[in-house]
Parts: structure tokens; C-alpha cells; sequence
């Protein structure tokens, strides 16, 4: 009986997971194309074309960057957010500043493991509603643009609004460092050599995250080997 | 000034927000049917009430940092393409830096209303869509492969097929590297604040900005005293407030010592 129950629940999850690619490759389909044509209709209503051929050479010069990081991103963090929260967090982005530590946070926060179905249901749901926030935030502060643009343009605010970044890594490196001191100090300790004596990484932070990342994983790895004989 | 005000007419409210509602439906439809099918594998209810409450108060903060992009943005680009941009796919730190990269090679100098023509417009609004859709793209073709060869590489299958014995092992090192990989993305921020310090105006000087790394610290202490109450207390609530919590702190600290930094 609890074996037949099992068996459907599988059956079930694999079908939702089926539907999910299904819909996902569909929404994120239509949401591309009319990311791409708005452009056009908007020239179209100001009676001016873009101009391609000034920006094939933009592209050339800033969009390999992201052309790059965006393929990194996807390998990275496709595993982390799962089938539904991957095509939601691709549709509505702000992936590093806000979704990925935002479902890291939910799933730490109600305990599940990554690769189970809870991970998957967790990721999901964290994406979904940050986004819904995010949409409403954003409507809601559009709408209440011209009282709100004052008090939020103000220069003694600015360092406050600059600086969320910051703040959120800050945060977020309390709770992860706890987690694995040693591999910590030592990226750490490697990250800031590399800026320090090649100053022009600096502006280039999130590309480092791939070094940066593989070290961690890397270090990650050898302890845990390591680990794994002594128990054994 | 006409051009702004084309920028901001009903119509491109109306297509920007049109757009705004899709992608809004879009989540509630993967939200519900992520909750569905959560009730059905028998996923604890309150374990997801509690994911959707602390991703929702982990969202504000973030957010209205968003909506200061939205408001940075709307000087020179009105205010619904910015607004579009930043609900859909956009990233706060890629926007500006696209739109600006942009404006020059369409030769309208840097980014500013004063320097902005129809064409210019049309042509940054194409590269912001187009540099940064290569996720979706990723995700239309190569999604379903993809996440069907990592539940084929998930310790838990791995060693069904295998017939091992050493499950809770394998599945360690899965959340061991996710941990590794969220300590490396930090790091890579957190260094280079303290690169900034150090090389930011040269290598070695010594010299460069504090504040970001001053604002990282205070967070990260504020961060360490939410720890400290939820461990005391065993409240679990605590932590759906942490991250947003330790972030108003070392906000709100930030004005304080941008009056020191200079």
C-alpha cells in the first residue's frame, strides 16, 4: 500500500516535472519574443529604427561579456534552483542579487536537500514570490514615482541604496562562513591576493565568482575526501 | 524634453505594463502549481508557508534597491522601459552598463536625455533585450537536457543504479558544494571590497574606498547577532527576518559612514 502510494507520487512528480519543461520552454518562448519585438514597436511609435549595425558593434564590446557570463550562469545555477524556479529566475532575473540567496535562504530555512522534489517545490516557490515582490515593489513604486522620487533621490540616502549589495554579501557571508570556516579564509585569502596585485579585476566581481566558486568547491572537495577516510 | 514625454506616454505604460502582468501571471501560475504538487508528494504545509513568508519579506529590501535602478534609469530612458526592464530579466548592475555602452556606439555620448534621439533609444532598447536573454535561450533548448542529466547525476539516483550503500554520504557532498559555491560567489564580492581598499587607486596604495566592505561588516555582525537570538531562543521565525533585517542595518549604517568615508 505505502509502496503503490510511492510508486504514484513518483509517477505523479515526473509528470509534473514533464508539464513544467512543457509550459516553461512555451512562457519563456513568448516572454523572449516580445522582449525582442517591444524595441521595434516602440521605434515604430517614436518613428525612428534601431540603429544595427551601432548595435552589433555594442554588443561586440559589452554583450560577449554577458554572453559569457549568462551561459556560466545557467550551468551554475540551473542545479541550485531546479526545472520550475530555473525558467522562472531566467525569466524575471536579478539571479545574483536577489533569487539565488533568496531560494538558498528558503530551502536552508525549511531544511531540504538539494536534487529531492522538496528542493525543486522550495526553489519554486522562493522565485515565484520574490518575483511577485519584486513586480509589485516596482508597480507600486512607479505609480508613487513623482511624491516617492524626493525622499528616494535625496543624497543623504544614496550611500544606503549604493551600498545593497554589500550589505546582502555581508549578511550572506555570516551565515555561509560558519558553515566551512577554513575554505572560507582560504578563498578569502586568495581573492583578495589576485585584486589586490591585479587591480582591474576589481570591476569585474562577477566574473570572478567563477574562479572563486570552483576554488571553494575545489577546497570542498579535498575536505570532504579527507573526511570520508577517517570515518571510514 | 518632447522625447521624454513620448517616453513616458500612456502607450509605452501600456506595452511595458502589459508585459509586467504576463510575467506576474507567469509566477502565480508556477506558484500554484508548485504548492499543488508539494501537497500531493505530502510536503509539510507550514514548511512552504514559511518559504513563501520568508521569501517575500527577503524580497522587499532588494526590491526597493531595484526601484532606485527603475528611478536612476528614468531621467534619461522615462520611466516604463526602465520599469520593464528591471520586473523582466533585467539585473540591476547590467542595465545601466548596457545602456550606456549603447549610447555611445550609437554616438549619442553618454547616457542623458540631452544627448538622446528616437534611434538612440530604439538601438539601447535592443541591446538591453538582446544582451542578456542567453539564459532563456540556454533554457528553451537545452533546460530539459540538461536538469534531466543532473537528477541522473543526484547521489540519491546514483546509487539506487548502483545498488550502494553509502546514500547519506554522496548526498552530503551535493550540499557541501552547494555551501562551497555560495562561499565563493560571496568571496568574490567580499575580496574585492577589500581589493578596492588596498589597489583601489593603485597597487598597494592602501588608499581606496572602506565603505562597501564597513557596510559588509556591519551586516555581517548584525547577521551573527540574529544568529545568536535564533540559537538563545530557538525562534524560528528569526530567520525568515535575518538577511532583510541585517540588510536594513547595514543600510541604514551606510548613510552614516558614506559621512565618513568622504
Amino acid at each position: 500500500m505505502e509502496e503503490n502510494k510511492e510508486i504514484q507520487n513518483q509517477k505523479c512528480y515526473e509528470k509534473y516535472l514533464e508539464t513544467t519543461h512543457h509550459l516553461g520552454r512555451i512562457l519563456t518562448l513568448l516572454v523572449l519574443i516580445l522582449l525582442l519585438v517591444v524595441p521595434f514597436v516602440i521605434g515604430a511609435y517614436l518613428s525612428a529604427m534601431p540603429n544595427l549595425p551601432a548595435a552589433a558593434k555594442a554588443f561586440a564590446g559589452v554583450g560577449l561579456v554577458y554572453l559569457v557570463s549568462g551561459i556560466v550562469e545557467y550551468l551554475i545555477y540551473v542545479p541550485m534552483l531546479g526545472t520550475g524556479g530555473s525558467y522562472l529566475a531566467f525569466i524575471t532575473g536579478n539571479l545574483i542579487n536577489m533569487k539565488i540567496p533568496c531560494a538558498i535562504n528558503a530551502r536552508d530555512i525549511v531544511g531540504v536537500k538539494s536534487g529531492t522534489p522538496e528542493n525543486e517545490i522550495v526553489a519554486t516557490l522562493s522565485i515565484a514570490t520574490s518575483s511577485l515582490v519584486t513586480i509589485l515593489v516596482l508597480a507600486l513604486g512607479v505609480f508613487l514615482m513623482i511624491p516617492l522620487q524626493p525622499i528616494l533621490q535625496s543624497p543623504a540616502l544614496q550611500p544606503a541604496f549604493e551600498n545593497v549589495v554589500p550589505a546582502l554579501f555581508g549578511a550572506m557571508a555570516c551565515k555561509y562562513y560558519r558553515e566551512d570556516r577554513v575554505v572560507a579564509l582560504l578563498v578569502l585569502a586568495v581573492m583578495t591576493l589576485l585584486y589586490c596585485f591585479v587591480p582591474s579585476l576589481i570591476g569585474s566581481a562577477s566574473m570572478m565568482v567563477i574562479p572563486s566558486g570552483a576554488l571553494a568547491i575545489g577546497l570542498s572537495y579535498l575536505s570532504f575526501r579527507k573526511k570520508s577516510k577517517v570515518t571510514a | 524634453m518632447e522625447l521624454l514625454s513620448k517616453l513616458n506616454s500612456p502607450f509605452l505604460y501600456l506595452v511595458c505594463g502589459g508585459i509586467v502582468l504576463l510575467v506576474a501571471v507567469i509566477c502565480i501560475v508556477f506558484a500554484v502549481r508548485a504548492y499543488r504538487m508539494g501537497k500531493a508528494l505530502g510536503v509539510d504545509e507550514s514548511k512552504m508557508k514559511r518559504v513563501i513568508t520568508a521569501s517575500a519579506t527577503f524580497a522587499v529590501l532588494p526590491s526597493v534597491g531595484i526601484l532606485l535602478g527603475v528611478i536612476a534609469l528614468s531621467g534619461s530612458l522615462g520611466t516604463p522601459w526602465p520599469w520593464l526592464r528591471l520586473s523582466v530579466i533585467g539585473a540591476l548592475h547590467y542595465e545601466t552598463q548596457v545602456a550606456e555602452a549603447a549610447s555611445e556606439a550609437v554616438g549619442a555620448g553618454s547616457l542623458s536625455i540631452a544627448n538622446m534621439t528616437p534611434e538612440a533609444f530604439a538601438t539601447i532598447a535592443l541591446l538591453m533585450s538582446f544582451c542578456i536573454i542567453w539564459g532563456m535561450v540556454l533554457m528553451i533548448f537545452n533546460g530539459k537536457a540538461y536538469t534531466k542529466r543532473l537528477s541522473g547525476q543526484t547521489p540519491a539516483k546514483k546509487n539506487e543504479a548502483d545498488g550502494k550503500k553509502n546514500k547519506s554520504s554522496l548526498s552530503g557532498f551535493a550540499d557541501t558544494a552547494m555551501t562551497a559555491m555560495f562561499i565563493g560567489l560571496v568571496t568574490a564580492y567580499i575580496a574585492s571590497y577589500i581589493g578596492t581598499i588596498v589597489s583601489g587607486n593603485g597597487v598597494l596604495s592602501m588608499t581606496g574606498n572602506w565603505l562597501s566592505l564597513a557596510v559588509s561588516v556591519v551586516a555581517a555582525i548584525a547577521m551573527a547577532v540574529f544568529l545568536w537570538i535564533r540559537e538563545k531562543t530557538k525562534a524560528d521565525w528569526v530567520d525568515s527576518f535575518s538577511v532583510a533585517g541585517s540588510m536594513l542595518i547595514a543600510m541604514s549604517a551606510a548613510v552614516f559612514l558614506a559621512g565618513l568615508a568622504g
